[in-house]
Parts: C-alpha cells; structure tokens; sequence
C-alpha cells in the first residue's frame, strides 16, 4: 500500500525550515558583515562564547544525518569537497576497477551480502563522523588515513568476490584457489611468505563485520541476533558473537578452500571457531597463541605451531613458503613501524600531531592486522608525514582547542569510535593516542629465518587485543608508562562490558586510579552492539564526568544531547 | 577567422558554464548532504528489505561429520 | 536405597575448603596446593609433602567484594572463588598452581599472585607468608609439540617451584608413587561408578558427584580409605525394588562443584548417570598408564591432554570427536538423554552447548536439554521447570517409540 502523504507533518517541516531560515538571517543581521565575512572566509570559531559553531546543531533528529555540511571556511570547505568527498567517491570506483577481476562480480556480491550492500554505500559518511569539526592539516591527515582504510577494504572485499564461489555458479576459480581464509586476528604478516605466487590473505571477519561495525553500525546487529537465536545466551563477547552469526547468516563468501582460526584474542575467539568449522566445513588449521606470552619458554611452542601452519598451507593449496616474499614485505612493514614511531615521537613530545583520535586507532589496527598487501598503508603514511612535519616547521596546532591530552585504554566501541571526534568538538580532549595502537610495537628482524621466526612470534603474540586486553597484568598496567610517554593528563578508559579479560581487571583499575590521582573516565560500551550502550549514553557518562567532576563548561553544548539513535 | 575564433570562445564560455554548473550542482549535494540522505531513506531501505527477504541456506541443516578431515599434524 | 556409610562424612567435608581433612593433612606439615582447572595435572600436586585441593566455595551466594574487582559480569565461579579468598577461605592454601585456561579463572588468579611490578599494588589475599603462586601456560591442541610444551612447562612451572620453596621430591620416583596413589582413586571411583551403569542404578548421581568431590578437594591419602571402604560397601548395595527416577541422563557442560545442582536434576525424575563437566570423573578419573619408553612427566603432561574433552581445544579434529565422545558416553552409561549445562558468563561453553544441542539431537537421536546456570543453583525454579519439562519429553519419546 502506498504511504499515506501526511499533510501536516509537511507542514511542521516546512515551518521548521522557516524558523530556522529566519533564525540564520536574523544572526548574520546580528553578527555585523565583518564577523560574517571572517566566518564565512575562516568558518566559525571553535568556542563555547555567542558566534561560536554549534555542530549539534547540524544533525538532523535520530538520524544524524546532516541537515547540512559543515562550513569550515571557504578553503576547507573546498579542499574537503572536492579532496575528501569526491575524491573517496570517484576512489570508490576507480578501487574497484584497479581490484577486481570483474566489476560485475562487486555489484553481484553487493546484492548477495548484507555487510557489503549496507556497509559500502555510507562510506562517505563515516568520514564524515570522524572528520567532523576537523580543520586544516587535522581534517587533511586524517583524512588520509581514512582514505587507506578505505582503500584496504575495497581490496578485500575484491579478494572474497573474485574468489567466491557463489559469484560464479559454484566453480572454483583461480582466485579461489589462491586465497587463504584465516581469522581477522590472525595477522596479515604470517602471510606474507606465500605472497609472491599470488596468494592473498582473506580476513574472514575484518569487512563483513569489523569495518561494518564503523560504518553502518545496524548491519551488525543482523548477525548478533542470528548466533542468538540458534541459543547462544547473550553474554559471550559481542564481537564473537557477530563473528559466528555471519556463518549462521550464511552470510560469507565461499572464497577460499581452507580455513586458520586463532585463539586471540579470549575464549569466545576458540568457541567462535566451533559454530564457524561446523558452518565452513573445510579443511581447517588451529593456530593458538600461548598465553603466558611473557614466558620465555612460550616462544618455542608457538615457533612450531607457526611452522605447521605454514606446512598446512603448503599442503593443502600447494603453495611455497618464500623466503624472499616474506622479507620484502616484512621490511615495508617495518618501514611502516619506523613511520609510526616517528609519528608517535611528534604526537608525544608536541602539540603538533594532526591525526585525530579515531583516525589514529583504527588506521593502526587496520593496517598492521591486514599487513602489507598493497601499498595504501604507506603512501597514507607518507602524506600523513608530511603534513606533520609541515606543522612541526610552522608551528602549527592542528587542535587548538585541546584542554586535555587523553589516553584511550582497552578495547573502543566500534560503533562509536568516532567518540574522540566528539569529545574533542564539545570538550576539547584530544586523544593522543590508545591501547590499539601500541600493539604490535615491533619491528622483525630479516637477518635470518631464526630470527624471523623469533619476531614473527612475539608479533603474533602482541596481538590485539591479546597483549593489554586479555594478557597478564604486566601489560595491562602499562597504561601508565604510556600515559607518561605520551604526555596525557587524562585516561579514558573503555569498559567492554562483555570482555571477561578487562572486567576482571575492573577493581584494580580503580584503586590505581585513586591511589595515582589520575583523571579517567569510564566508558561503557559492548563492543559492535549499540543497542546495550547507545551512543548518547557514552556522551552523557563523559558529559557527567566533565561537568561533575572536573567542573569544565562545554566547548560546544550543542553537543551535550542530542538524538542519534538511528544513525549508521 | 574571425568567426572560428568567436565558435571557440562560445565553445569555452559553454563548457565554463557547464562546468560551473556542474559544481554548483556538486556543490549543492555535497553541502546538503543529499548523498546521505538518498542512501538513509532510499537505498537502504531497498537493499534491506531485499536482504531480509532473501532466500538464505539453513546452515543448521549443514553436515558435520565427525571424521571428515584428519589431524593436521606436521613434522617440522 | 540404604544410605552410604560415609555419605554425610562426605557432604560435611564439602562445606568447607579448608575441611578437616585438609587440616588434618596441613598438621601432618603437608603443603595445601590449589588449582582450579583439569589441566594442571592434579596427579602433580599430590606428590610426597604436599597435596592438591581443587578450589570451590560452597555456599557463596553473594560476592560482593569480589564483584567490585571482577565486576558482575564474569562467571559467578570465579567470583565466588574471589570473595572465599577475600574471606580467608584460602588462608591454609601454601602455593596455587594457576593456569589461564579460561579468562574469569586466570583473573582470579592473578589476583592471588605477587607480581613485583611498579604498576600495580599487590593485594595479598592469601595471608600466609610462604604462599606463592604460579602460572603454567596450557596448550590449545594435543599434538606432539603440545605435548613438550606441556611437559616443559610443567618441569618448570609446576615442579621446580613445588623443588625450590617447599622441598619437595620431583624425582621419577616420586612421580611414580603420586601416580600410584592418583591411579588407586581412580580405580575406587570408576569402580563406584560403574554402579551407575546398571539398568537399576545403586548409586544416584547426587552420590557419586559427592564422592568424585571428596576425592577433589581433600588430601588422596586421607580419602582413600573412606573411598575404599564405600567402594566395598557399594558391593552389596542393593538398588530400590521400584525404580525412583523416570529417565537417565548424561550431565554434561562446564563447571559444577555444586552436588545440590545434582540433586536438583535427580529430584525432577532425571537419574545423572554420567558426569562430563569440570570437576567431573571422566576424564579425572581416567588412569595414568605410564609408557616406559618415555618420562614420567612427559606420560603426565600427554595424558592430560589426550584425555581433556575441554572445548578450549581448538584442532578441527578434536572438535568433532568430543561431540562424538560425548555420545558415546551416553550410550555406554544407557542414557535417555544428555543435560549440557553451561555457567553463565562461559565463552566456552557458551559456544559448545549450542553446538552440541544441535548436533546430539539431529546427529545421535539424543534428546538435550540445554540449560545456562549459576555457580549455585539449588533454588531455581525455573530450572526445576526446565528439567521437569525435559523429563516429560523425554518419557513421551519413549512412548512413541513404544519403549
């Protein structure tokens, strides 16, 4: 039937739209042509006083979708316009074509599966999130970042469609028989030795559900709900949760004939594998980490595993292990490592660093659990150097308004993980940095297979979210030496409330805080599923916090509350 | 010559204002965020409804046979 | 049925982690070693001078305190374990041998442990100044570099701590002699349970899970000769004329300390006849056969890992073959049906109770009821519904089947 045409809804809108029209001419009337001309040249200042922006009011109600884009000033406004969004538009499809092997296979996948149908489309609008109030060398780094995210994914799921059976009426293609599905945390870099013949990693999970997480945050809870309703209680890990329902969803590709799971990071990672052997029903290799990592003792133990591992593939594809294909890569990789430090050493030691809080996290993540597999990781790098040290040179503070300097610890909410740009806009904390980030922190020496094979174990170990989430309390209590490292006079502190590991650290936490005097804030969250914790919740916990607690006034209170409940 | 000349300025005067358009066009879907909006209340809405109402296996009807694959167990 | 001599000896025993028997063993200048999981080789523990008592905390309804460091959304075993501790309960405890077998546990436990670091206050919870506590890292598959994993860390984790700060003798001999005596346990207990499997039982579920925890939680050579002596008095046990329970099952799931919890299936008409859970006989009471060609040590660490049906097990193979075995077990104790109940807050078996629900009943033909539980369980209506339910069923089945 079709929707019956509400006449005095319209109406409201369009008196909305009047008042809101009269309300903006009244102001530019007010403001006098100077301020008019410097806001419209420079966009409006980031300030609580009468003039200042007021980003909340940009979202439409429940949506959050924009009533319209931010005006950043004219040179912003252009360079975000053409720069970020139709520059990731026309990516979008040029990606595409440079990925895969038939485009008409994308728009085939596109139709068979939810993740990528509701996930690809809003892209531009999770830059939008992350970006959002950004200025300058802040929006144009970070921007980058995003730019090689989203190019990774493109890749990926390029990879499961050239791949995936379903695509091509049942056959198993060349590309089939070059892709090698493993856990999306099992890193990219125990990979790396099969590369040279065209092997390609396949993170089952990375795109159907973690990078779905960040960009349509509904989609996810299609494949919760589904490993719930064969009986599984709603406790367990929500991440494992939705790693199991993609199977139980029938909603991945049949893209490669073997399959590595991974016991990182917790329990629900080994259990997932139980429903998603039963569902794949290939041939499958168990890669476990050790988990008293820390035990010198350990490093033998998983030297073998990772052997066998690499003997299954060369078994069971016919692939071989190359020497030469793991150093090359494994040297980018360091390089990228090397970038990072450098990165780190300007966002620890100055004011100068331009990459926002979100944009930081996930580009990290992202890129050293999906490894070297195209060059977007370093070319973003590269850019993102440069506009660095063009700030360090000029003195630029690409977040002027930073009232603290935080650190994020445990693992964020992939929902919201945007968080920082928000709490940045309406508090002014500026995430440094966090716990997802510094995993991994190593580089692997290629002297000698010995050598290699040492490095590769400890990487592998230092998994996330196995080393400070789940791991011994050695490393979880780092968070203080980075806190100092870093220069943070604040600690966030998320609290996945289905982590088992963090929530049995939950006490301890406390009584450091206290006994440490350390400003942190908790913020709950459940990890892929905003229906436990919503988005405004986290806001008002950090707004009690801020106002309560520290007794600060908000940068911008049009942010303090508003309702996006529905928003991707 | 002359009017060669003038066919090729009306020609640049046509396609500047093509251009402008153009980005003005740009422009307004871009400051309005009409992209975002055709996607929320449009092609979402289309493609889950399309999902939801997809024909899928029942995987619970999958086989699991107990001695279907060996132990991968190697000498290394 | 005549009541068993020992029965309430036993059910008072189990009031307590530190019992009498404990005390009794302590006084003998004997080391109290905790553990709480299946893959610390319990056989270890009860080597000369010291003895192995598997952690409960019976009747902790309320952890408070442990809830504010655990939070309340890890299992309530642990946590319960957690406020014992914080109480005292563990104070007689000279070393916990801990293993990271699953997160909630391994969090407890590190609460237990010094740590020496600048980063965070230790809490010494054991106040006992001797106390230690040490971890073992436990391998996810059992395969051949499973099996030297284990055993090294075993040598070093579990022994020559057990060496250096009490003495004790780690020699082969030794080792030969705790396996001896661990061997004579599980001969007396497989022997009780064997009872389970005759068409009249002579013993109830609630009996055996008693007994099997006695031989838990106390000193082995204090418990033996009450368990000899039960296993001689189970000879002549006569069964009931009148068969008083309307269907067997197979209790399987994660871990169950609570014999009530038993007793509440036997109440609904249930008979458990078969205990696959943590803290249950068959795999702990399996018997180590010593292989001379390889060391005692190395016999212990593969026998732990080829006889756990733990779902932390991650090889494709082994996932298969637990189902399988779980299977099997209800066949071979004749059972109707198979009960997999998981604590709440288990990952593991969270996962492996959805599986097996489904695979037991499409795959075996073996009706599951699949219950989600807490560490104390004893007044739950609602289980009470679920079982009673679950009895009915299975008699209706019977029915159609014409049985």
């Amino acid at each position: 039937m079709a929707k019956k045409f509400d006449v005095s809804k319209m109406k409201e809108k369009l008196a909305e739209k009047k008042n809101g029209f009269e309300k903006t001419v009244t102001e530019l009337k007010a403001n006098g042509f100077k301020k008019n001309a410097h806001d419209f040249w420079y966009g409006k200042p980031h300030t609580a006083e009468p003039g200042g922006r007021r980003l909340g009011e940009l979202y439409e109600d429940k949506t959050g979708l924009l009533k319209h884009r931010e005006w950043r000033g004219v040179k912003d406004t252009l360079y975000y316009m053409y720069m970020i969004w139709g520059y990731n538009y026309v990516h979008m499809i040029t990606d595409i074509l440079k990925y895969s092997n038939n485009p008409i296979d994308f728009i085939k996948g596109t139709w068979r599966y939810r993740w990528m149908g509701q996930t690809y489309l809003p892209v531009i609008h999770w830059f939008e999130r992350g970006l959002q109030g950004t200025r300058g060398e802040a929006m144009r780094a970070s921007a980058w970042h995003y730019r090689a995210m989203v190019s990774a994914s493109i890749q990926q799921i390029c990879n499961f469609f050239n791949a995936d059976t379903r695509l091509h009426n049942g056959a198993e293609n060349d590309a089939y028989k070059h892709s090698i599905y493993a856990n999306e945390t099992t890193c990219g870099t125990l990979f790396y030795p099969f590369m040279d013949e065209g092997y390609k990693y396949i993170p089952i999970e990375m795109i159907p559900y973690f990078v779905t997480c960040h960009v349509n945050s509904h989609t996810v809870l299609n494949y919760i709900d589904a490993v719930q309703s064969i009986g599984l209680p709603g406790d367990p890990c929500p991440m494992c949760q939705a790693e199991a329902g993609i199977f139980v969803l029938d909603d991945v590709p049949d893209a490669s004939p073997i399959v590595i799971t991974c016991n990182e990071a917790c329990d629900a990672s080994v259990s997932t594998s139980t429903l998603q052997d039963w569902f794949a029903d290939k041939p499958l290799f168990a890669l476990p980490i050790p988990m008293q990592f820390d035990d010198p003792l350990v490093k033998k133990y998983c030297m073998k595993e990772i052997e066998e591992m690499w003997k299954f593939i060369e078994d069971q594809t016919g692939a071989k292990f190359s020497w030469d294909s793991m150093v090359k890569r494994l040297e980018r990789q360091n390089k990228l490592q090397r970038d990072e430090w450098e990165k780190w050493e300007v966002a620890s030691k100055t004011n100068y660093y331009p990459i926002n809080g979100v944009a930081q996290a996930l580009f990290r993540i992202f890129s050293t659990q999906y490894g070297i597999q195209g060059d977007f990781w370093e070319e973003a790098s590269e850019k993102v150097k440069k506009i660095m040290y063009k700030c360090v040179e000029k003195k630029i503070n690409p977040f002027p308004q930073t009232r603290h300097r935080v650190i994020a610890w445990s693992c964020a909410p992939l929902y919201f993980s945007n968080w920082c740009t928000w709490a940045y806009n309406c508090w002014g904390l500026n995430v440094i940095i966090n716990m997802d980030s510094l995993m991994f922190d190593m580089e692997i020496r290629t002297d000698s297979y010995e050598n290699m094979l040492e490095d590769v174990v400890q990487y592998h170990m230092w998994a996330p979210m196995r080393r400070m989430a789940v791991g011994g309390m050695h490393h979880i209590f780092e968070l203080w030496d980075y806190q100092k490292k870093f220069n943070c006079d604040m600690v966030a502190m998320y609290d996945q409330l289905q982590c088992k590991g963090m929530q049995g650290v939950h006490g301890l936490f406390e009584d450091e805080f206290r006994k440490r005097n350390i400003k942190a804030f908790w913020l709950p969250h459940a990890l892929p599923d905003s229906r436990t914790v919503s988005r405004a919740e986290i806001r008002r916990q950090i707004n009690d916090y801020m106002s309560t607690v520290m007794h600060e006034e908000p940068l911008d209170p049009s942010l303090l509350d508003f309702d996006d409940s529905m928003t991707w | 010559m002359k009017k060669c000349k003038c066919r090729i300025a009306k020609f640049f005067l046509k396609f500047l204002g093509i251009f402008f358009l153009a980005n003005v066009a740009l422009f307004v879907v871009f400051f309005f965020d009409l992209d975002g909006k055709l996607m929320f209340n449009v092609v979402e809405p289309f493609l889950k409804k399309h999902y939801d109402n997809m024909e899928r296996k029942d995987t619970l009807k999958a086989p699991y046979e107990m001695n279907k694959f060996p132990k991968y167990d190697y000498e290394t | 049925m005549k009541d068993l001599k020992h029965l309430i000896y036993f059910e008072n025993l189990l009031q307590e982690a530190n019992n009498e028997l404990v005390k009794q063993a302590k006084a003998d200048g004997k080391r109290a070693i905790g553990y709480t999981c299946y893959f610390m080789p319990e056989v270890l523990l009860d080597l000369p001078g010291c003895f192995s008592v598997r952690l409960r905390a019976p009747r902790c309804t309320s952890p408070d305190i442990a809830t504010y460091y655990l939070s309340g959304r890890v299992c309530h075993y642990a946590r319960s374990l957690m406020e014992r501790a914080l109480e005292g309960g563990y104070n007689f405890l000279d070393a916990q041998m801990a293993t990271e077998t699953c997160t909630a546990t391994c969090r407890f436990q590190e609460h237990l442990q010094q740590k020496h670091l600048d980063s965070v206050d230790d809490m010494r919870i054991i106040d006992n100044d001797d106390f230690f506590c040490e971890f073992t890292d436990i391998p996810f598959k059992n395969n051949e570099n499973s099996y030297q994993h284990f055993e090294t860390q075993l040598r070093a984790h579990v022994l020559e701590p057990l060496n250096k700060n009490f003495g004790i003798d780690i020699s082969d001999e030794a080792l030969r002699k705790a396996v001896e005596e661990h061997n004579e346990v599980c001969r007396l207990i497989n022997e009780i349970g064997e009872y389970r499997k005759l068409d009249n039982p002579t013993i109830t579920g609630y009996e055996f899970h008693v007994i099997q925890l006695v031989s838990l939680a106390c000193p082995k050579y204090l418990i033996l000769p009450y368990l000899r002596e039960t296993a001689e008095e189970m000879k002549t046990r006569e069964p009931d004329l009148k068969k008083n329970f309307r269907c067997k099952v197979v209790l399987a799931g994660s871990e169950n300390d609570d014999p009530d919890f038993t007793k509440l299936i036997e109440s609904c008409g249930a008979l458990v006849v078969c205990d696959r859970f943590c803290y249950g006989a068959v795999e702990s009471r399996v018997p180590i056969v010593l292989d001379e060609s390889k060391s005692v040590l190395r016999n212990i660490a593969e026998h732990y890992l080829k006889t756990s049906n733990c779902p932390r097990f991650m090889p494709q193979d082994e996932m298969r073959a637990r189902k399988q075995r779980l299977a099997k077990l209800a066949k071979d104790y004749h059972a109707d049906g198979v009960i997999i109940a998981s604590n709440k807050f288990c990952e593991y078996w969270s996962y492996e109770r959805v599986i097996d629900t489904f695979i037991l009943q499409r795959d075996f033909g073996l009706p599951v009821c699949s219950i989600e539980k807490e560490y104390i369980n004893s007044a739950s209506g609602q289980l009470r519904t679920r079982f009673q339910a679950f009895v009915e069923s299975v008699e209706i089945k019977h029915i159609q089947e014409g049985k």
